[in-house]
C-alpha cells in the first residue's frame, strides 16, 4: 500500500549507534532529542545496529505505529546500505524514494574521533540536512519497458556469426545483416589461421553451415542499414537490400560486428609502383590460391602505416603473427626460399606466440630489428629485383638485402561507412577510428547507449580467438535484457516543462546518452528510459525548463540552507 | 529432481565477478566461490589500471558490491571446491567453507575487534609489506565486509569476542561442507607471480630494494603500507632513480616459462608514470626486450610515457644486480643492444616484472574437475580459436588469465563469453524457449 | 572565540563522496567544518544553487567531482568545471571573495586527498575571515551583488553560453566554424559584465524607480554605460519609465515572465 503524493510529510528519524563506532563519539541520545525538534519529524529513536534484522524491524514498526511516510536513517554511508533500507521501507508500504540517509559515521564519527562535541553538533547538522530534503521528496516510479527478445547483428563475419549462434542457442531470434553478397567477412580471404594452422575456409564453412541451418537465425546479405530508431528493448531498424526494398526489423538489442578494412599503403615502399611489392593480405591470397611463385628471397616489412607518430598511431596487433605464419608457410612450400622479417617490436604475446616465434626461428626465418626513426627503404632495380635498405638496429649498421618479393604488413583500419553507421546508432568512434566502448576496462564490449554492443575487429584489431571471445561476450551481454523480458529503468530522471522550453537544443547536445531529442514541435523531450539522471541538462538549461527528479533545485537549496542552520518553514 | 538453474563460478576476481553478474542479471542463480576472505582478486590490489589510469578500486568496488547485493548471487568466500561429479546440466559440487570463527549473519564489519587484537601479521593484500591483525578484513572495501580470524596466528586471547557488541565471534565454528547442484561451471582462478627468488642473479629476497611489481604497486597505492608515499622500505628514503626489469622469468627456456605474460610492458609503463606523478624528479628506466604494445591504446600510452613523462626505455635485459650492503643502493649491469655497449647503472630501487603464471590452486581445481591443462598450466581450450572458453569437460568453461595471459578488458569480455556458453548449456537442458 | 568557517560541500556520488567515505573508513581526521550534500554528478550543480548557498551565509563552498576522464556520466565533471569558471568571474563582481568557491577532483580512493583539501580550505577560510553575508547583519551591498549574480546565473544568456561552450569550441557553430577559445572567453567575459550590471539595475529599480544619474552613482559606473544597459533592458521588457522629472526619466523594474 503506497501513500499518496502531496501529503504532509510525517518523518521518522532512526539514529544508529553502530556499536560504538558512532555512539562512542557522537552523543546519540542528544541527537535523537534534537531530531524530534525538527519540522515534520513526528518520531525519532536510536538503535544499536540499524542494519541488523532487529534494526530493520524497528523501522517497519515505526512506520506502522506512527504512520510515517518519510524515513531518515542516520548511520553509515548510503553507498553501502541505502538499497537495504529502501527495500525495508518498501516492505512497510513506503515508496523507496521517500527514504533519505544521513551519513554520521564515515563523514562524522570516524573523521572526528577526538572531537566528540563537535562531532555531535555536526551529526545534528547532517540530520537536519537530511530532514530538509526528506520534507520535499516525492515518491518515484521506476519505468518498466518490455524487451523484444530478438537481436540484430550487423556484420556476418566470424564475430557476428559466433554471436548469432550463441544467442540462438540461448533461445533468442537473431537477424544477421551483411553488406556483402555472402557471409564470412575477413576470414574468406584468409588461408591458414595461427597458431594452430587451421584452414580458414574449412572453419568458416562450418560456421556458415551452422548459421544457415539454425532456424532462429535470419540472414540478410547484400543488406545495409538505412535508419535506426528507438532504445533498448525497442529498436526499430530499417534495412535495405541492394536494389531491393526496405524492411523494418523490430529488435531488443543490436550488435555491431562490422569488422575492419585493411590499410592500403599507396605511395609507400613502392606499393603498386614497382612490381612485386604487395600487402600481407595479398600474400595470403596467393598462398590460398596456390599462386605463390618460388622466389629466392622474400622480405617482409612490419609496421607499414601503423605505430606512426601521427595518424595511425596504434599497433595493429595481428601483423607480427600473420607475418610469422606466412613466413612459415612459405618455408614449408619452398624450403630454399630465404625469408626476412624486418620488425620494430615483435608482438608475440600470450601463451603460444613466443613458442611460435621460436619455431619460426628454427625454420631459418631471419629477423632484422629496425628503428622507428630509421625505417627501411625499398628501391626497384632494372632487372625487376627489389633492394631493401635498412639500418639493422642490433648490428648497428646499414644493411642491404636484395629480394624478389616485398610484403608490407599494414594495419587494420575502420571501414569507410562506419561513420554513417555510428551516426545511425548514435554510438561513438574513437580517435583511432574504431568503435569506442562504454568503458575501456570494465565495459569493453558495451556501448554507453544501453542495448547496443560491439565485438571483433570493429572494436580494435584482434585475431580469430580474440574475436570469438568477444563475440561470445556480446551474446551474454545482449541476452541479459532479452532474458529478463522487462527492464526497470532509472527513476531519477530529467523532466522538461514544455511551456518553458524555447527549443535552443543545448540539452540535446549535452546529454551523454542521447536521451533528449527535439520533438515535432521543436520542444525538448526526454526519453525516460535512456536518461541516467546525471543532471547536466537540468543544470544547464537556459530557460530552467528542466528539473531533476529527486534532486530538484528546491531540494538541493533546502539542503544547503539547512547546512547553514536554516530550515525553510 | 527439478533443480533451480544455477552456475558455479570458481574465483572471485574480475573475471569471476563479471561472469557472475552477467548470469545473475539474466535470472540465473550463481554460486561464487572464492578462496580468500573477500572477492576482488588482483584488481583490488592495483592502484591504477592501464592505459586509462582509472583508479582500480573505484571501478571495481561497485561491481563487488553488486555481487554482494544481487539476490541471485550467493557468495561463498573463504571457501574451496572440494569435489565435482556429474555432467553438463547436472553437476554435484561439494564446497568446503573454511571457518572464519565469525558468525557472518551477525558481523557488521564495524572493526572494533581488530582495534583490540594484540597480534600483528604481515598482510597478503600488501604482498606482506603492510600489517594486519590476526582478526582482519583483507582491505577496507572487502566484500563481504565480514571479519575473519586467521587461525594460524590467533593466540585465542578472545579479546575480540569480549569487545564485539554484535556477539559475532564464535571460536567453536567448524569447517562446513556445502553441497550444490549446478548445471554449469566456470573456472576463473586468475594468476600469481612467478617465484623470482629462484632467479638469484636479481637478488630478490636478498636485497631489500629489489621488489616485484605487485609489491611496488602496493607501495604506490594510496591504500598501501606507506599511504601512497613512494619510499624505499629499507631506509625510508625517496628514490631518485628506479629501474624496471621486464620479462623476469618470462619468454625464457631456462629457469622460467616460455610464454609472454602480455600485460607487463604496459603495467610497467603505468607504474613508471605513477612514479613520475608521485616524485617528478625520480628518473625511471624500463629495461625491455620487445615492447608489447599490441592492445587498444597501448602504443599511445607508451608514447605518452616517453614524450610527456620522460620515461626512458632501454632495450636490454640486465644481467646482474649488486647491492651496496651499507646503503642498500643497487648497481645493475646490462648490455644495451641498440648502442652495443655494456654499461652499469646505479639505482635506488629495482622493480622486477615477473612472469604471471596460473595459480597452483588451478592445478588442484583441474584435478577435482578433470580439466586438462596445457604445457604452461593454463586451462586448455577445447579449440583455441573457435571454442576458447570451452574446456575438455562439457559444461565446464574457463575465462580470464587462467585461460591464457590477458589484461582486464579481455578478461571481462571473455568472462561474459563463458557466461554465454554456460547459459547455452542451461537453455539446452531446459528446452529452448519458444518465440 | 575563534571563527569557525561554515563550509558547504557538493560531492558527486561516484567519486568524491566515496573519497570522503574512505577518509572516514581510514580514520583520517580533518576539521569538522564541512557539511556535505550528495549529488549524483558534479555536473548537476546549477550555478544558482551555489549563489543561494553564499547568500545563505556560507563561508566557503567546495565542489568535488571525479577526475577528468573518470566521470561516471562521461563528462559531467567537465560541465561542472565550465560552470565554476563562469561562477568565479561572476562572484568576483559582487565583492565576495572568489576564493570562497573551490572546485577539486577527488577520486573514490583518495581519502587522504579529501581530508587534506578540507584541512586546507578550512585554514584558508579561517584566515580570510567570516563571509560578509554570514551572521546576523549581512553586508547589504554584497548581498545585493550576490542576489544580482544569482539572477544573472538563472538568466538565458550566460546559461546558453556555458551550455554551448563545448560544442562551439570543438564542433563549431552552425556554419561549421570552430570558435577559438580566446574568442569564446572574451564573449563570456563581456556577457558576464553586461548581464550582471543589468540584473543589478533590475533589482535596484525593483525597490524604487531610479534615474540614470542615481544608478550611475550607486553602481560607480559611467552614465553612458548605464544608459546602454537601460536601452537593452527596455527592449527586453525588463524596465519601463515610471515617471519623468524635468528632463530626467526614472525607471522601474517590470515583472518578467
Amino acid at each position: 500500500m503506497e501513500r499518496a503524493e502531496g501529503e504532509t510529510p510525517r518523518i521518522g528519524v532512526f539514529v544508529c549507534h553502530c556499536g560504538i563506532n558512532i555512539g562512542g563519539v557522537v552523543n546519540v541520545p542528544k541527537v535523537v532529542e534534537y531530531a524530534k525538534t525538527l519540522p515534520n519529524v513526528v518520531y525519532a529513536e536510536d538503535n544499536l545496529y540499524t542494519c541488523s534484522s532487529e534494526g530493520l524491524s524497528k523501522i517497519k514498526e515505526g512506520i506502522g505505529k506512527y504512520n510515517l511516510n518519510r524515513v531518515v536513517v542516520a548511520s553509515c554511508t548510503p553507498r553501502t546500505h541505502e538499497p537495504l533500507f529502501r527495500a525495508t521501507c518498501e516492505e512497510a508500504g513506503v515508496n523507496k524514494y521517500l527514504f533519505e540517509m544521513a551519513n554520521i559515521r564515515e563523514h562524522c564519527s570516524w573523521a572526528h574521533m577526538h572531537e566528540p562535541e563537535k562531532a555531535t553538533e555536526k551529526a545534528k547538522d547532517i540530520i537536519r540536512i537530511a530532514v530538509a530534503k526528506a520534507r520535499l521528496i516525492q515518491p518515484q516510479k521506476e519505468p518498466e519497458i518490455d524487451v523484444t527478445p530478438s537481436a540484430l547483428v550487423i556484420g556476418g563475419g566470424v564475430a557476428g556469426m559466433t554471436a548469432a549462434l550463441s544467442l540462438a542457442e540461448q533461445g533468442f531470434r537473431v537477424h544477421i545483416i551483411e553488406k556483402e553478397p555472402e557471409l564470412g567477412g575477413m576470414l574468406r580471404h584468409l588461408h591458414k589461421l595461427y597458431p594452430t594452422m587451421q584452414d580458414a575456409s574449412d572453419a568458416l564453412n562450418q560456421i556458415i553451415k551452422a548459421v544457415g541451418s539454425n532456424e532462429s537465425i535470419e540472414v540478410l546479405t547484400s543488406t545495409t542499414i538505412k535508419e535506426v530508431k528507438g532504445f533498448i528493448g525497442n529498436f526499430e531498424a530499417t534495412v535495405q537490400k541492394v536494389n531491393g526494398e526496405a524492411t523494418n526489423l523490430k529488435v531488443g538489442t543490436i550488435i555491431v560486428a562490422t569488422g575492419a578494412d585493411i590499410f592500403e599503403p599507396i605511395g609507400m615502399h613502392g606499393y603498386k609502383e614497382y612490381g612485386n611489392v604487395i600487402t600481407q593480405l595479398q600474400l595470403e591470397q596467393l598462398l590460398k590460391d596456390g599462386q605463390l611463385k618460388k622466389w629466392e628471397r622474400v622480405i617482409m616489412i612490419q609496421c607499414v602505416g601503423s605505430r606512426e607518430e601521427k595518424g595511425r598511431t596504434y599497433c595493429s596487433r595481428i601483423c607480427c603473427m600473420t607475418a610469422l605464419k606466412n613466413a612459415v608457410l612459405i618455408k614449408e612450400l619452398f624450403p630454399d626460399t630465404e625469408v626476412y622479417i624486418l620488425f620494430r617490436d615483435l608482438q608475440t604475446y600470450g601463451g603460444r606466440y613466443e613458442d611460435y616465434h621460436r619455431m619460426a626461428q628454427d625454420r631459418g626465418i631471419k629477423f632484422i630489428k629496425y628503428l622507428q626513426e630509421k625505417p627501411p627503404t625499398v628501391v626497384s632495380a632494372e632487372n625487376g629485383k627489389l633492394t631493401v635498405n635498412v639500418y639493422h638496429a642490433l648490428l648497428r649498421e646499414q644493411v642491404t638485402i636484395s629480394g624478389d618479393l616485398v610484403v608490407l604488413s599494414t594495419p587494420l583500419t575502420q571501414h569507410e561507412d562506419a561513420k554513417e553507421l555510428s551516426q545511425f546508432l548514435k554510438v561513438p568512434l574513437g580517435s583511432d577510428g574504431f568503435f569506442f566502448e562504454a568503458h575501456v576496462k570494465l565495459r569493453p564490449i558495451d556501448f554507453a547507449t544501453d542495448g547496443i554492443f560491439v565485438c571483433g575487429t570493429a572494436h580494435s584489431p584482434k585475431d580469430t580467438a580474440e574475436s570469438v571471445s568477444q563475440a561470445l561476450g556480446v551474446a551474454s551481454r545482449a541476452a541479459i535484457p532479452m532474458a529478463v523480458k522487462r527492464l526497470r529503468t532509472e527513476a531519477i530522471t530529467a523532466m522538461v516543462n514544455e511551456n518553458l522550453c524555447s527549443g535552443c537544443g543545448t540539452c540535446v547536445k549535452l546529454c551523454p546518452y542521447g536521451a533528449i531529442e527535439k520533438d515535432a514541435k521543436g520542444v525538448a523531450r526526454v526519453t525516460e528510459v535512456m536518461c541516467k539522471g546525471c543532471g547536466v541538462c537540468g543544470a544547464s538549461c537556459p530557460e530552467k525548463a528542466i528539473s531533476m527528479c529527486h534532486f530538484t533545485d528546491e531540494q538541493v537549496v533546502a539542503q544547503a540552507l539547512a547546512a547553514l542552520g536554516r530550515l525553510i518553514a | 529432481m527439478e533443480s533451480e538453474k544455477a552456475v558455479l563460478v570458481v574465483g572471485g576476481g574480475i573475471a569471476g565477478i563479471q561472469a557472475s553478474l552477467d548470469l545473475a542479471g539474466r535470472g540465473l542463480k550463481v554460486y561464487l566461490v572464492e578462496s580468500s576472505p573477500s572477492i576482488g582478486g588482483r584488481m583490488a590490489q592495483l592502484d591504477k589500471t592501464f592505459p586509462t589510469m582509472d583508479c582500480s578500486m573505484c571501478i571495481l568496488a561497485p561491481k563487488m558490491i553488486e555481487c554482494f547485493r544481487h539476490p541471485n548471487i550467493t557468495l561463498l568466500t573463504y571457501s574451496e571446491v572440494q569435489e565435482v561429479s556429474g555432467k553438463a546440466g547436472n553437476f554435484s559440487v561439494k564446497v568446503l567453507k573454511k571457518p572464519r570463527f565469525i558468525d557472518e549473519t551477525r558481523c557488521t564489519g564495524c572493526g572494533e575487534c581488530a582495534q583490540h587484537c594484540p597480534i600483528e601479521v604481515y598482510n597478503e593484500f600488501d604482498m606482506k609489506l603492510g600489517i594486519r591483525k590476526a582478526i582482519y578484513v583483507p582491505f577496507p572495501q572487502a566484500v563481504p565486509l565480514k571479519y575473519t580470524i586467521d587461525d594460524e596466528h590467533c593466540i585465542k586471547c578472545k579479546l575480540c569476542q569480549k569487545t564485539c557488541r554484535a556477539e559475532a565471534v564464535d571460536f567453536n565454528q567448524q569447517p562446513q561442507i556445502i553441497s550444490l547442484s549446478v548445471q554449469a561451471i566456470i573456472a576463473a582462478t586468475g594468476y600469481e607471480l612467478f617465484d623470482v627468488q629462484r632467479l638469484s642473479e636479481y637478488g630478490y629476497g636478498r636485497y631489500k630494494n629489489v621488489l616485484v611489481s605487485l609489491e611496488f604497486e602496493r607501495l604506490l597505492s594510496a591504500s598501501g603500507p606507506t599511504g601512497g608515499h613512494l619510499l624505499r622500505l629499507s631506509d625510508g628514503r625517496i628514490p631518485r632513480r628506479i629501474a624496471f626489469f621486464q620479462c623476469v622469468g618470462s619468454r625464457s627456456l631456462k629457469g622460467g616459462v616460455s610464454f609472454c605474460s602480455s600485460a607487463c610492458c604496459v603495467y610497467a609503463t603505468k607504474e613508471a608514470i605513477l612514479v613520475r606523478e608521485h616524485v617528478p624528479k625520480c628518473e625511471v628506466y624500463i629495461f625491455y626486450n620487445d615492447l608489447k604494445v599490441f592492445g587498444k591504446g597501448f602504443q599511445e600510452f607508451v608514447t605518452r610515457a616517453k614524450d610527456d613523462w620522460g620515461i626512458k626505455y632501454i632495450r636490454a635485459l640486465p644481467g646482474e644486480v649488486i647491492e651496496d650492503s651499507k646503503t642498500g643502493d643497487l648497481t645493475l649491469w646490462y648490455e644495451d643492444t641498440i648502442e652495443n655497449l655494456t654499461k652499469d647503472m646505479d639505482v635506488d630501487l629495482v622493480v622486477l616484472c615477473p612472469a604471471l603464471v596460473p595459480r597452483v590452486a588451478s592445478k588442484e581445481l583441474a584435478s577435482v574437475i578433470g580439466l586438462e591443462l596445457d604445457e604452461n598450466g593454463f586451462f586448455k581450450s577445447k579449440d583455441p580459436l573457435f571454442a576458447p572458453v570451452d574446456t575438455n569437460v562439457p559444461g565446464v568453461f574457463t575465462c580470464g588469465y587462467c585461460q591464457g595471459p590477458k589484461d582486464i578488458p579481455e578478461s571481462v569480455a571473455q568472462a561474459s563469453g563463458a557466461a554465454a556458453r554456460a547459459a547455452e548449456v542451461i537453455a539446452l537442458g531446459a528446452g529452448r524457449e519458444a518465440h | 572565540m575563534t571563527f569557525e568557517p561554515r563550509i558547504v560541500g557538493f560531492l558527486c556520488n561516484w567519486c568524491s563522496y566515496a573519497g570522503a567515505d574512505l577518509a572516514g573508513v581510514s580514520r583520517i581526521s580533518y576539521p569538522p567544518n564541512i557539511r556535505i550534500i550528495r549529488l549524483m554528478c558534479s555536473g548537476r550543480l546549477d550555478p544558482v544553487i551555489v549563489l543561494e548557498t553564499f547568500a545563505g551565509g556560507a563561508d566557503g563552498v567546495i565542489v568535488m567531482g571525479c577526475h577528468p576522464g573518470d566521470c561516471h556520466y562521461v563528462e559531467g565533471n567537465l560541465q561542472a568545471e565550465r560552470k565554476i569558471r563562469m561562477l568565479k568571474k561572476l562572484v568576483a563582481k559582487t565583492g565576495l571573495e572568489p576564493e570562497r568557491l573551490r572546485l577539486e577532483w577527488v577520486s573514490a580512493s583518495e581519502g587522504g586527498r579529501f581530508a587534506e583539501l578540507v584541512k586546507d580550505f578550512t585554514s584558508q577560510l579561517t584566515k580570510l575571515g567570516p563571509s560578509p553575508l554570514g551572521g546576523e547583519k549581512p553586508d547589504t551591498k554584497i548581498l545585493a551583488g550576490v542576489l544580482a549574480a544569482r539572477a544573472t546565473a538563472a538568466d538565458f544568456r550566460l546559461r546558453v553560453l556555458v551550455g554551448k561552450e563545448k560544442g562551439l569550441i570543438e564542433d563549431g557553430n552552425v556554419y561549421g566554424e570552430k570558435v577559438p577559445e580566446e574568442e569564446f572567453d572574451k564573449t563570456m567575459e563581456e556577457s558576464i559584465d553586461a548581464e550582471y550590471l543589468r540584473n543589478r539595475i533590475y533589482l535596484m529599480t525593483q525597490d524604487e524607480p531610479l534615474s540614470v544619474k542615481e544608478l550611475s552613482k550607486r553602481l560607480d559606473l559611467d552614465p553612458k554605460a548605464v544608459l546602454r544597459h537601460i536601452v537593452v533592458m527596455r527592449r527586453r521588457g525588463w524596465v519601463a519609465i515610471d515617471r519623468v522629472e524635468g528632463t530626467t526619466p526614472f525607471y522601474t523594474a517590470l515583472k518578467v515572465g
